[in-house]
């Protein structure tokens, strides 16, 4: 089944397009921070300097350059992302799992649990956490990922379930296999292309959600980011410096977003036997 | 599971939500190591006076029980904005209707319009129409709010002077009511479609793939089969249906639109809620922060309480259930 598909999303020009996005991103996360000459945080430049050789983007209202700024803006988003997408995964399939496998009062306990969390809106603690605290973002993305897993462990406890009463598994019970090795040896495995959508789709809500808390001023001011990028660049809009400021911020975080949405729909669409019938 | 019996267990989860949000909203400024007055006065634009600083150390410092916090969310006694001084109900219910007006509004124009759109989509699908709509709309799902409303304010308000840039109403001037009304919705045009564009592709999405999943019905084909106009079978027999799964996520895109919300209002210096956190957040104004979150979770969760039970009376399976 994995190989095909593997096969399916090669051609699939979503996926293809999505991936190709990301990866750009990814490479700019990567490779950027050492290209480029600044340090982002050195504010020695003239401010508002137009593009030059020196500056390529100009320099912002602090005197940074922007080139620096943005580069390690998408290296934090990306980086945010990344975090959050494997940890919600790394939760939501531990609790997928047991709870499937203990389909009684624990299953249901577990999935009470699941339901008030998505009834809470997320963003509404990671402020109250935000203002209170001023954690690292990496606290943050931990809180976000404690409250973002349940909808990928709804899922992953529902293929779960179908897979608990196929033959191969009701075997391996029979042949004395505990728990833990069902689960690691069938269930993980035979689950696994879920994990790739839950993954993707929650790495793009948690790059989503990075940059309103930037835009909001909520992480450490030392830590670049773009939602914090385009917050300053809108105050000076009328300075003539959105193409060069304000529109690359923008471009950066709209192509991350898109790249992961592109290859989450896609994802879905090739996984999902239910759904291979809408998209004609 | 019963219906009923699910929605009993939906409207329990939610006040479960709530009571946890109460709780975390008192316990956390506690769990906080240290004097609480001095690290957030600190490094703040707000300097305290030193009666003040007395005050606000004694109001944080007494040591009330959960009971008694409760007691006073319960009974609409928030405490007092440090930055503006004044009441956290009265500002908060001063920026209220500005919310409602916007997102509300934005919310019930990108679902009805999402809505509508889906149903043609998935009546027309495979054709060209179709394919387009489902582009664009999963391209626009990849834009956020804030990418929607710099392209808008760049184009509307900074090249063409349609509108403003922000604000929510003319300062100062005195006009009659109606000229009042019209400056308001002038105002309003930006970031109302800026949140609608930006939530109307999930809307689409979703109507349209629940709408594909009715059509492959045998009760629509029934309903061809009868020979009834396409117009009926499309709206009252499919969409009807179709309606169902949207509707319950309706509540939960509220909850989802929220940071959307305070960025847009912040974005264009609305005078509602999501402004007025902001500014809270910036002052290290805690009471305030404290009373919009409680206040805009609580209204989410009502209003994914009071859908459980619109669900009930919408779903045609349920209605003449015992």
């Amino acid at each position: 089944m994995h190989r095909k598909v593997t096969a399916t999303l090669k051609g699939d020009k979503w996926f293809i397009t999505g991936a190709a996005m990301g990866g750009l991103m990814a490479l700019i996360a990567l490779v950027g921070p050492y290209l480029v000459p600044y340090n982002p945080q050195e504010m020695s430049f003239q401010p508002f300097a137009r593009p030059s050789w020196e500056h390529p983007l100009g320099v912002n209202d602090g005197g940074q350059d922007i080139l620096s700024e943005l580069v390690h803006g998408v290296r934090n988003s990306l980086s945010f992302g990344a975090m959050v997408g494997g940890l919600a995964l790394i939760l939501a399939v531990g609790v997928g799992l047991v709870a499937s496998w203990y389909d009684g009062v624990v299953g249901k306990l577990l999935m009470s649990c699941a339901d008030i969390f998505m009834a809470i809106p997320s963003v509404m603690i990671l402020i109250l956490v935000a203002a209170l605290f001023q954690p690292s973002a990496t606290v943050l993305a931990l809180v976000l990922a404690g409250l973002s897993w349940p909808t990928t462990a709804k899922a992953v406890r529902a293929q779960a379930l179908v897979l608990r009463d196929a033959l191969h598994v009701r075997a391996a019970v029979q042949m004395g296999g505990s728990a833990w090795y069902i689960m690691t040896r069938h269930l993980v495995p035979e689950t696994f292309p879920l994990y790739l959508v839950g993954f993707v789709a929650k790495a793009r809500m948690a790059v989503f959600t990075e940059a309103s808390l930037g835009f909001l001023g909520l992480f450490d001011p030392e830590r670049k980011s773009l939602g914090e990028m385009i917050h300053y660049a809108l105050r000076y809009y009328y300075m003539d410096t959105w193409w060069n400021w304000l529109f690359p911020a923008v471009l950066c975080l709209s192509v991350s977003i898109m790249a992961a949405g592109f290859m989450a729909i896609s994802l879905e669409r090739v996984l999902d036997p239910r759904l291979r019938s809408l998209w004609g | 599971m019963g219906r009923k019996a699910k929605t009993l267990g939906n409207v329990v989860n939610f006040l479960v939500a709530f009571s946890l949000l109460v709780y975390l909203s008192y316990a956390l400024p506690r769990l906080m190591p240290g004097d609480f007055v001095t690290a957030m006065f600190a490094s703040s634009h707000v300097t305290l006076s030193a009666q003040q600083e007395a005050e606000a150390k004694a109001y944080f410092q007494r040591e009330e029980g959960f009971g008694l916090y409760l007691l006073r969310i319960v009974r609409f006694d928030w405490g007092w904005s440090y930055a503006l001084f004044q009441p956290v109900l009265s500002l908060i219910l001063q920026a209220l209707p500005w919310t409602l007006v916007l997102a509300g509004g934005a919310h019930v124009l990108a679902s009805v319009c999402g809505f509508v759109m889906g149903v043609e989509a998935a009546w027309r699908r495979g054709s060209r129409v179709d394919r387009a709509l489902v582009g664009a709309m999963t391209m626009l799902e990849g834009v956020q709010e804030m990418a929607v409303g710099v392209a808008l304010v760049a184009i509307f308000a900074l090249h063409l002077h349609w509108f403003p840039t922000g604000g929510a109403e003319t300062p100062y001037a005195e006009v009659s009511l109606e000229a009042r009304l019209v400056d308001m919705a002038h105002h309003l045009v930006l970031p109302m479609a800026t949140l609608v564009i930006s939530y109307l592709p999930g809307n689409f999405l979703l109507a349209r793939n629940s709408m594909v999943m009715v059509l492959g019905k045998e009760f629509i084909l029934t309903a061809r089969a009868k020979g009834l106009p396409e117009k009926r079978v499309r709206y009252a027999h499919a969409a009807r249906n179709a309606l169902l799964p949207v509707l319950t996520r309706f509540g939960l895109r509220l909850a989802f639109m929220v940071t959307g919300v305070v960025v847009v209002e912040t974005m264009f210096s609305y005078p509602g809620l999501g402004t007025l956190l902001f500014n809270a957040i910036r002052s290290r104004d805690l009471p305030l922060v404290q009373g919009v979150v409680l206040f805009s979770s609580a209204v989410v969760l009502v209003v994914n309480v009071a859908l459980e039970f619109v669900y009930t009376r919408v779903d045609p399976r349920t209605r003449h259930a015992p």
